[in-house]
């Protein structure tokens, strides 16, 4: 029998729903639609069905929140209800059936990015956690956890600063760098903050892209065999460390060097290549 | 953020609810035309109508594709929007701001769907309170005929066929119009709604209607708008 957080939305029957519903979280930039894109396939070669999705693909909501997006009018409460719409819709229209029908259910993002947005932006936290009250409480939601530092040389190498990832709304700057810089420093406390409260299962992203899915994937599979969650996932801070004191832990995070996306497994096929004509030129 | 009460804006609010064809919005049109000859900077918000979310409504009303969550999430955004963007400044400018249906509409229609009656209050906790809110009461035999005589059908959401009640609309729209009264009486004294007999002459509710307003605006000297 699944649960909610709060009432269920009427008629929604929440015995039979036998799929899983995993929840890929994570601040803007940090790599969840990259680790989609790898979990789908891996999936699907072990014969299981998949639904992904993501916030505005509803059929509803998703145009009229892009459109809506672009004016750049929208006022706070606006935009959080306007998501909680998308959010309605898609759990109507696509998730439930397909946890009806047995699917795996791979989330990019769920109610949690959604809250920790609005209450950044100023939002009562109890107003926003009753509007999603109405969420279905998934089987496991992994957190890609990064710290700013990591997280800015990815965003300015792959798709640059966006007004919106960058909270421009809140931090008017003419330094989209200082906005993004603070901006993602408050989500980051938040997704902290939510990521106790909701038992996030925390993986650290600031790894290349194949030891994140590693962890990942190890995650999922444990999932769909039904096993408790091991230690090794666990997001609870050591004895006596207030949570603040926990995500600051994260956010000072020493930078690693992260391997870019594709060249690992390249730079091995070239090394075994170069190996390979090594031993032939000899 | 702020929560449902008492505003402290020199601004006043007055808004108007009860079911389809109770007269509210002849009634506020009347209101409107007096404050504005009395002198008075009047705007007018109705329910439904930011032009943010028209598209995204129409989309999913056309293709009967909003189920009673999206209904009321997607009405609750139009009402931000206006909420975010007009009734709040102008109510800080010090400005009347009358609303043709306000929150309690969505209290009466959004638990008539079936959800859940907390979350539909705390969902709109961001709004002010109304100076006045001002509720038609009318039998529902009454409205029934005034809205049935005046024009040919009713549509499917106005008619709650989504909630497959009846397969003819007429009666479906008897049924759901019917629980959607209960919902309003139970918020008269909830709310402190201002009840307005709404079968009596059309004068007499506007008479009634202006005295309160009257004795309302009486602290609010400093709104008029010097001729």
């Amino acid at each position: 029998m699944r649960e909610t957080y709060a009432a269920p939305l009427p008629g929604m029957n929440l015995a039979e729903m036998s799929g899983k519903l995993i929840v890929i979280e994570g601040t803007d930039g940090v790599g969840r639609s990259t680790q989609i894109r790898l979990l789908r396939p891996w999936l699907e070669q072990q014969g299981r069905a998949v639904l992904d999705t993501a916030i505005k693909r509803s059929e509803l909501a998703g145009k009229g929140i892009q459109q809506a997006k672009e004016g750049h009018t929208l006022g706070r409460i606006t935009l959080s209800l306007f998501y909680a719409t998308d959010f309605a819709d898609r759990l109507e229209h696509e998730i439930v059936p397909a946890l009806r029908a047995g699917f795996v259910v791979l989330t990019d993002r769920y109610i949690y990015s959604l809250m920790a947005r609005a209450i950044v932006r100023g939002a009562d936290a109890r107003w926003i956690r009753n509007a999603y009250g109405f969420a279905l409480k998934p089987d496991a939601t992994f957190y890609l956890r990064i710290g700013v530092d990591d997280l800015i040389p990815r965003v300015v190498f792959s798709r640059g600063f966006d007004y919106w990832e960058s909270g421009m709304d809140i931090h008017p700057s003419e330094d989209m760098y200082d906005s993004f810089r603070k901006y993602q420093t408050e989500l980051l406390t938040e997704f902290e903050r939510l990521a106790k409260e909701y038992n996030f299962e925390v993986i650290d992203a600031s790894h290349d892209v194949r030891t994140v899915f590693e962890h990942l994937r190890a995650g999922v599979a444990r999932v769909l065999s039904g096993e408790p969650r091991e230690p090794l996932f666990s997001v609870v801070a050591p004895a006596g460390e207030s949570a603040e004191a926990a995500s600051k832990k994260v956010l000072e995070m020493p930078g690693k060097p992260t391997a870019p996306i594709s060249e690992e497994p390249a730079s091995a096929a070239q090394a075994l290549t170069r190996a390979v004509e090594g031993d032939a030129t000899k | 953020m702020k929560r449902y009460g008492e505003h402290r804006f020199p601004g006043k609010l007055f808004v108007v609810e009860g079911i389809d064809g109770s007269g509210k919005s002849t009634q506020l049109a009347l209101l409107h035309q007096w404050l504005q000859g009395e002198g008075y900077g009047v705007v007018f918000s109705e329910w439904n109508s930011s032009p943010l979310v028209r598209e995204t409504t129409k989309r999913g009303k056309k293709k009967q594709a909003l189920t009673p969550s999206t209904f009321s999430l997607i009405h609750a955004t139009d009402f931000a929007d206006r909420m975010e963007h007009n009734i709040l400044p102008l109510l800080k400018a010090g400005a009347i701001v009358l609303c043709d249906r306000y929150i309690y509409t969505a209290f009466a229609r959004d638990v008539v769907r079936g959800m859940d009656r907390q979350w539909v209050r705390e969902l709109y906790s961001f709004a002010v309170k109304p100076t006045a809110a001002f509720y038609f009461r009318v039998p529902l035999e009454v409205a029934m005929k005034r809205i049935l005589d005046g024009r040919n059908g009713v549509k499917y959401y106005e008619a709650g066929m989504d909630l497959g009640l009846s397969e003819d609309p007429e009666e479906s729209f008897g049924i759901f119009q019917g629980r959607i009264l209960n919902e309003y009486e139970k918020m008269v004294p909830e709310f402190d709604l201002t009840t307005v007999d709404a079968t009596l002459p059309i004068e007499e509710q506007q008479v009634y209607m202006r005295q309160i307003a009257k004795a309302k605006l009486a602290q609010a000297k400093r709104l008029r708008v010097a001729p």
